[in-house]
Parts: structure tokens; C-alpha cells; sequence
């Protein structure tokens, strides 16, 4: 699950990593070799591919754990295609589509030497539970996980590896439409057998990739070198992937984005990898815009979310009454040009995506709507946490809903835990909030299924913010996630997407856009990009 | 008129006299006065110039100019700058930030919400303060121990660093603690942080000098004469703290103000969407590239205020005890006679 753009990240690791299959070095006018020099504004959740689940982490692994599948590297739809990684092919579905097999590539060594073993996909899974990684919920449909899970021995009944042919066979307690975009996430990317089963983020597990983690001190930077058998073995094996045009990059955290800005500009760094502050947004883009500077879309919604378990949001019309009251053009506005209003569950560039405005903005329609439904409790709490510009946007969301009528409390909570408490349901007067949603795959389930469906509803970590539970749209939602996505799946997912807006569980009012900044010295147009997993290191190349 | 000798006036119209020979004093006692004045008339401004309330957003809202047509903020998030009358006395200072609100309403309702933080925190800082001082002073023993213990650990503390996780805390939750519940987000809760943490910067000295009015024969008097503690501590040794307080009482509204306004900067004070000065200069550092005066604007209110309070707070000091000036002007070689500053 993604809650902000740091968790975004995560999928822009395997997508950088498939990003790079496709597109890196197609530039030949460039340079090779150097030092690239890069800012994170923070260091990475963790430097393993088992644990990471943000942004950050994911871009800065996706060029060193690559997993058995992986995703092509375009932008927008086309980069949700989803490619073979270590495996030589996409996997084998059995009829049943319970049982997927894959082979990995013969030849494939670590960057410590040592082979890539089918086992080692085993070992991983098994490793993730371990650590309990906040991506092992995507697992547990594999027969024997949740028993592992809970015991942390015996293995996982469901995965078998014969190292001697590459063979990798995953059986699964029912069908699981997602699974292979799941086979292509970092956290079940192999790790040589016997990695300790704790977080690594200090001296991180040998690699897989074109380049391999050296010197990392968390909470300061890291560095990155060529895998000294990359050349050797790998780069055979996946004639495909990219090897990448620096030698080094050398990666420091800055806190400040304002100083990154400034230090991008002057050359003191090649790359920053946070988006720029909203404050400096227009400046550079003005001045930088196609030389140096490129907006990116994202795979995202932003939306209020509305509690349907508490009056007055358990009336629809009142739902749909906030609807029509939120306008996107203003929060557009407000989140200074990086956000594109929209007003549907899915997002553009998401399968399934087809425009539609169910509420067009009309605030006096949604007062008189207001007055027609007469809810007996006006009195109401808005939550929303103090990141720049969500505070702005939960604000406006907070004066909208005084503008039609309603008695608000305004709360804003620290970015680091508004989701923990938001999603504990014994928090009181959770009413209505702010909140937003990066893909964790290109899948149109990952919108539906962790934040709309009602066995998504927990007492804690719940993230069906609105508790919405509809009987109908629920079994929908069951039904088709363990289907394999195809026009059929997509036109039903569409549809699922135009009957839970007339639900009107939330006011969705934008996806985000984000942004590429390098300096003068660095070929912007090589860099590769894909929504789901950003920038590709291996395409940055001097000019 | 008749003429008064010195020893028919009292000491209040001595003082009073004293303070109002001090032209410095009474000039920023006006300008004290005009701020509060420019504060209390913001429901005014807000209905009948700007027409709207310091809350609400025009993110979207065009303003007619002339012929010219201008957005209270741009498609590129920038909000409109000082229009002063051009608009009809609309946007006066601006908009606030890219949720469009009126900068010059938010500066008036935030100046109440600055002043009356700081004015209700002071007046509490100044009676717990006085009455912790008094029980100390006057008892001594174990009272004096346990009260100047539990001061000393709370100005052990780094103030900001704890009022800021104190503040934070108690934005998000609230508190209850028996009868006294703040709900989180109540502007009772940087009153309260404040409270907490500037009461021992008044209650230890007040507490010395109950130690030594204690000592005092009108006080051993009045013990002879049957006087009870309570009526020993409140009629005979309070008034004699009179003045003291009285300048504490001024400095601590300016103190507290900053207080509240560092906190409110931080995140840790008044949240929004209510304004005080101190989250206005919060709001507008993020566009102090392009939009300077929303920084610069209420932190110079802050200062004239501050300033005005420290100044008067002065000058309530040197007519209330002019002692105190003679002993300061003796360190730096220019005593007067007493009488003369009478």
C-alpha cells in the first residue's frame, strides 16, 4: 500500500528496473563513464529489497535487486506491460490459474560471485516473512504463507525450486489476477542463500544488477559501483537490460530541497530525486523546462474520503453533495500547477481508466442537495496531515464543507503517523479527510481491493478510510482479482470505477504530476522513466 | 487649583505621575493602545471592506481592477500581492497563500488571537506565579522545597523543545486531567504550554522577595496581632508585591506572545485554519522568495507590539519603583536624587 509519494516509490524500483530493459542505452550520443552526483532529500525507509516499501528506497534499489519479472520501460500505459527480470520468460499459468511456473536465466551470479539460484526466490519470500516486510500481504495467497508467516519455519509449502533446471513453481490457495504484477515487486527479488534475516540497510545483500550498493550510511547517503559481474555473467545472461553509462554514482541526503534546488542549479549535484518544493516549482520550470527540468505523470488519485459508517456520511446524497461542492480546478490551484484534477477512483495511465464527471463543481446544487438530505449532525472532524500542499488541500476541503452548511473541526496531524491514526478506528470523530494513493502495480485492483473493498476494513492499519462495504461491488471486486487482466477485465474495472463514484464513498480531486531536475551536465532526454517506477539510473548519462 | 504636597498623594497618582513624565513609555502605550484598537476592529474590515472572513478561501475568485482583471491566484499557486485600496480596500496585503485568503483580515483576527494568547496567559502565568510565590516565601520549610523543586525541573527543560512536543501533542489529542478538558486544536492549549513553562521565570523571584517582606516588622505585627497566614500572605505582604507584579504582568504578555509565536511557527501553536501572527509568518516563509511581506508584515507586528509592552513595561517599573532606577542609573554613574524622579 502507498500513502504518499515516498511509498510511491516502490514501484518505481522494479519499474526502473524494467524501464531499463527496455530503453537504456538506445542514447549514443552521450558520454560514458563518470561520477554522478545525487541528493535524496531523505535516506531511504530501508537498503533492502525485502523491507523497502517507499519511493526512495525502491529508486534507489531498482538498478541492483532485480526481480523475477519486472516492467517495461515507457511512460504512462505502455509502462505497465510487465516483462521478464531474472526469469527467462513470463510465467505459465495453469488452467486453474493456481499454479505459475517460471525458469530463471542460466548463467546469473551475484556481485559477490557466487550463483543465482532458483532457491534463492524461495529464500527471499521466506526472508520477507521473516522480517515481517510491509509487502508480505501481497504473498499470503501462496499456499503455506500465512502458516509461514505465522510460525517463521518449515518454508513455504507453495513455492518449489529445482536450482539444477531453474525451475520455479508458486501454487496458490486460489486464483490471484495480480500475482505477476506481485512476482515483479523488489520484495520477492532473489537474495543469495543464508543473507541474516534482518534489516541490511547498513551493508546491503550482494546484487543482481548492473550496479551494486557500496558504502552505505543511513541517514547520510550511499554510493553506487559497477557489479563487477554484471559484464561477466549478467549482462549475457539479459542481453536485454541495460548496463547503464556512469561507473559511479555517488548519492547524499540533503534535507532541505530548497538548498538541493540551489545546488542542482549551481552543479554541485546531477540529480535531484524528490520532486522540487512546491515554492520553487514555477521558477524552475520556467527556466528550465526541456533542458533540464521534466514533468512526469504519476499513477495516482488524491481524494476526501467521507466515514459511510457515521452520520452524516452515511447518507449518499450527502456524499454526493460534497462532490459536487469540491472543485478540482481549485485544488489544481493549490497544489501549484502539480496536479491534474480529475474525479474518479482510477487514474489516467491506469488500465481500466476511462474519463468520466459524474459531479461537474456546483456548489449551490450541493447546498440545496444538502438541505434536501437535512442530516440530523452537522458537527463534524476533518483530518488531514501537515505535509505541504495536503495541509492547503484539507483546509479547503475543511472551509468547502463550512461554505455548505457543515460544522468543522480542523485536524492536522504529523505526516510520520496521520495514517496510523486515521487508520485506527478506535480514533475518534473520524469523519472526513484528506488523503492520496501512488499504485503499488498497474493494476486496476490495487485501487479497489485495499481501499474500497469491505474485507479491507481493519481495526487497525485500515486504510477503507470511508468503510465503505457494498455487498454487490464487493463480490465484484473478489471476482475480478483473480482474473488475468485483459479489455474484458478493464471495461469491468471501468465500470466498477463509474458505480463506486455514485457510491460517492470519496471526493477524489486530482493525480498527482512529479518532476525530473538534473543539471546542465546530464542528457535529460535519455533519462528513462516509468510511472510506477520513475527514473531508471542506468539511463543517466553526461552530456 | 489646589495645590497637593507629595505626602497628601498617593502612591498609585505618584506613580501614575512618574509614568506619565516618561514620553517613551506613553508613546508606546499609544501605539500599544492603536494595535489593539486595529485588532478589535477586524469584524469591521472583514464585513464592510474585504467582505469576507479570515478563513475563507478564493483560491478561484477574480478581482475586477480598472479594466483589469486579476486572479487572487495565479494558475502557477501564486497568490496575489498588496492591492491596498485598488480593489476597494480588497486584498489589502494580498492573499496568503494559494488558498487565496485575505491577508489583511487574517492579520487583524490573528492579531486578537496573538494578544489575547499572550494577555490570558499572562494574567495566569502572573496569578499562579504570585500565589506559588507567596506560599513559598511565606512558609518556607517543605512547602518552599517541593514548590521550588518542581519549578526548577520545569526550567530545567529546553522550553521550545518541550513546548513544542507538549503543543504537538496536545494539538492532536487534547487534554484531560479531571475537570480540566482542552480538545485538541482548542486555543486553550498554547495557553496552557505557555503557562506551564513561564510560571517559574516569575513565581522564584517573587518568591525572594516574599522571603524578605516576610522578615519585615509590619509583618511580624501583624502575626502579633493574630493575623492568620492567608490574611499575612494577601493583606499585608501582596500588596507591597503590587508593583512588581504589575511589571511582571506586562513583560509576561510581551514574553508570552513570542512564546506563542515561536510555537505557531513550529506547527505547535494556534492550527489552522485560525491565524495568529506567528503561523501567518509561518505561512509566508514558504513564499518569502516571492512574496516577502507575507513574512514580513506580522513579524513586524509581533515586534511593535513586543516592543511597546517592553518599553511600557519599563516605565511602569521606574514610576512604580524608582529605586530600582536610581540603583541601575547608580551602576552607570548617574544617580539623581530620589526626589528629583518624583
Amino acid at each position: 500500500m502507498k500513502k504518499s509519494l515516498a511509498v510511491f516509490a516502490v514501484f518505481s524500483l522494479a519499474a526502473l528496473t524494467s524501464i531499463g530493459l527496455v530503453a537504456c542505452g538506445s542514447s549514443d550520443s552521450g558520454k560514458e563513464g563518470g561520477t554522478l552526483d545525487v541528493t535524496y532529500a531523505s535516506f531511504p525507509d530501508y537498503m533492502d529489497p525485502q523491507l523497502s516499501y517507499t519511493a526512495e528506497g525502491w529508486t534507489a534499489m531498482g538498478e541492483v535487486y532485480i526481480p523475477l519479472l519486472t516492467y517495461k520501460g515507457a511512460e504512462g500505459k505502455a509502462g505497465s506491460e510487465v516483462i521478464p527480470g531474472l526469469a527467462k520468460d513470463l510465467p505459465e499459468i495453469s488452467d486453474d490459474g493456481k499454479t505459475y511456473t517460471l525458469f530463471l536465466r542460466p548463467g546469473l551470479k551475484y556481485s559477490n560471485g557466487k550463483p543465482v539460484k532458483a532457491s534463492d526466490f524461495a529464500y527471499a519470500a521466506e526472508r520477507m516473512f521473516k522480517v515481517n516486510s510491509g509487502g508480505s500481504p501481497f504473498y499470503t495467497g501462496i499456499v503455506g504463507a500465512e502458516k509461514f508467516a505465522e510460525t517463521k519455519s518449515g518454508g513455504i509449502a507453495g513455492i518449489e525450486t529445482d536450482d539444477k533446471s531453474g525451475e520455479i513453481v508458486i501454487e496458490l490457495t486460489k486464483p490471484r489476477g495480480t500475482m505477476t504484477n506481485e512476482l515483479a515487486l523488489m520484495f520477492v527479488a532473489p537474495v543469495p542463500a543464508g543473507t541474516p534475516n534482518e534489516d541490511l540497510s547498513a551493508d546491503p545483500p550482494p546484487a543482481t544488477g548492473p550496479y551494486v550498493i557500496v558504502n552505505s550510511k543511513p541517514g547520510k547517503g550511499w554510493e553506487y559501483e559497477r557489479n563487477p559481474y554484471w559484464e561477466k555473467a549478467n549482462s549475457k545472461a539479459m542481453p536485454d537490460y541495460p548496463s547503464g553509462h556512469v561507473d559511479k554514482a555517488v548519492v547524499t541526503v540533503v534535507r532541505n530541497p530548497q538548498t538541493q534546488v540551489n545546488d542542482v542549479e549551481q552543479g554541485k549535484y546531477d540529480w535531484m530525486q524528490n520532486p522540487i518544493p512546491s515554492s520553487r516549482y514555477q521558477e524552475v520550470k520556467s527556466k528550465f523546462e526541456g533542458t533540464q527540468f521534466v514533468v512526469r505523470p504519476t499513477i495516482s488519485t488524491y481524494y476526501f474520503w467521507m466515514n459511510t459508517r457515521r452520520p452524516p456520511f452515511d447518507d449518499v446524497k450527502v456524499r454526493q453533495a460534497v462532490n459536487y461542492a469540491v472543485d478540482p480546478a481549485a485544488l489544481e490551484r493549490i497544489y501549484a500547477g502539480q496536479l491534474v484534477g480529475t474525479q474518479q477512483i482510477l487514474p489516467p495511465g491506469m488500465p481500466g481508466y476511462q474519463q468520466f464527471e459524474l459531479y461537474p463543481h456546483d456548489m449551490a446544487k450541493a447546498e440545496a442537495m444538502l438541505k434536501e438530505a437535512n442530516p440530523s449532525d452537522l458537527d463534524i472532524t476533518v483530518w488531514t496531515d501537515t505535509e505541504s500542499p495536503n495541509n492547503e488541500a484539507g483546509e479547503y476541503f475543511n472551509g468547502v464543507l463550512q461554505e455548505m452548511g457543515f460544522e468543522t473541526k480542523l485536524k492536522i496531524l504529523n505526516a510520520d503517523n496521520y495514517f496510523t491514526v486515521i487508520g485506527n478506528q478506535s480514533t475518534a470523530d473520524l469523519d472526513a479527510g484528506w488523503s492520496d494513493w501512488f499504485q503499488d502495480y498497474p493494476h486496476p485492483n490495487d485501487f479497489f481491493q485495499p481501499l474500497l473493498a469491505g474485507e479491507s476494513i481493519l481495526p487497525t492499519n485500515n486504510a477503507n478510510f470511508a468503510n465503505v462495504s457494498d455487498p454487490a461491488l464487493d463480490k465484484e471486486i473478489a471476482r475480478l482479482g483473480e482474473q488475468q487482466l485483459g479489455p474484458e477485465q478493464e471495461e469491468a474495472y471501468a465500470e466498477l470505477d463509474k458505480k463506486y463514484m455514485e457510491l460517492a464513498p470519496w471526493a477524489p480531486y486530482g493525480t498527482r504530476t512529479l518532476n525530473t531536475f538534473v543539471s546542465d551536465e546530464i542528457d535529460l532526454d535519455s533519462i528513462v522513466y516509468n510511472p510506477t517506477f520513475f527514473e531508471h539510473l542506468t539511463s543517466f548519462q553526461f552530456k | 487649583m489646589e495645590a497637593v504636597s507629595a505626602d497628601e498623594r498617593g502612591p498609585w497618582r505618584l506613580a501614575l505621575r512618574r509614568f506619565l513624565r516618561n514620553r517613551l513609555a506613553v508613546a508606546f502605550l499609544g501605539l500599544f493602545v492603536l494595535i489593539v484598537l486595529f485588532v478589535l476592529a477586524a469584524p469591521l474590515w472583514a464585513e464592510h471592506v474585504a467582505e469576507t472572513g479570515p478563513n475563507q478561501t478564493h483560491t478561484l475568485q477574480k478581482l475586477q481592477v480598472g479594466d483589469e482583471t486579476r486572479e487572487v491566484v495565479s494558475p502557477a499557486g501564486l497568490p496575489i500581492g498588496p492591492q491596498w485600496f485598488e480593489a476597494g480596500g480588497k486584498f489589502f496585503l494580498g492573499a496568503d497563500s494559494r488558498l487565496g485568503r485575505d491577508e489583511m483580515v487574517r492579520l487583524m483576527y490573528g492579531g486578537r488571537t496573538s494578544l489575547f494568547i499572550g494577555i490570558v496567559s499572562g494574567l495566569i502565568t502572573t496569578i499562579v506565579a504570585t500565589i506559588l510565590g507567596l506560599l513559598a516565601g511565606y512558609y518556607r520549610g517543605w512547602v518552599d522545597s517541593v514548590i521550588a523543586r518542581v519549578l526548577d525541573v520545569i526550567w530545567s527543560l529546553p522550553v521550545l523543545l518541550f513546548g513544542i512536543a507538549l503543543g504537538v501533542s496536545l494539538a492532536v489529542g487534547g487534554l484531560k486531567i479531571g475537570p480540566l478538558e482542552l480538545s485538541g486544536g482548542s486555543i486553550w492549549v498554547p495557553i496552557f504550554v505557555i503557562c506551564v513553562f513561564t510560571v517559574p521565570y516569575m513565581a522564584r523571584p517573587l518568591r525572594g522577595e516574599v522571603l524578605a517582606l516576610s522578615e519585615k516588622e509590619f509583618v511580624e505585627a501583624a502575626v502579633a496581632q493574630g493575623a492568620g497566614p492567608l490574611r499575612v500572605m494577601f493583606a499585608e505582604i501582596l500588596p507591597n508585591l503590587a508593583s512588581t507584579i504589575i511589571v511582571f504582568f506586562t513583560l509576561n504578555i510581551a514574553n508570552n506572545m513570542l512564546f506563542e509565536a515561536a510555537l505557531s511557527f513550529l506547527g505547535a501553536g494556534v492550527q489552522p485554519p485560525n491565524s495568529s501572527w506567528g503561523s501567518m509568518i509561518s505561512i509566508g516563509e514558504e513564499l518569502l522568495t516571492t512574496q516577502p511581506l507575507l513574512a514580513i508584515i506580522p513579524g513586524t507586528m509581533i515586534l511593535l507590539t513586543v516592543l511597546a509592552l517592553n518599553i511600557v513595561g519599563d516605565g511602569l517599573r521606574d514610576a512604580l519603583d524608582p529605586r530600582s532606577k536610581v540603583r541601575l542609573e547608580a551602576h552607570a554613574g548617574t544617580v539623581e536624587p530620589e526626589g528629583a524622579s518624583v
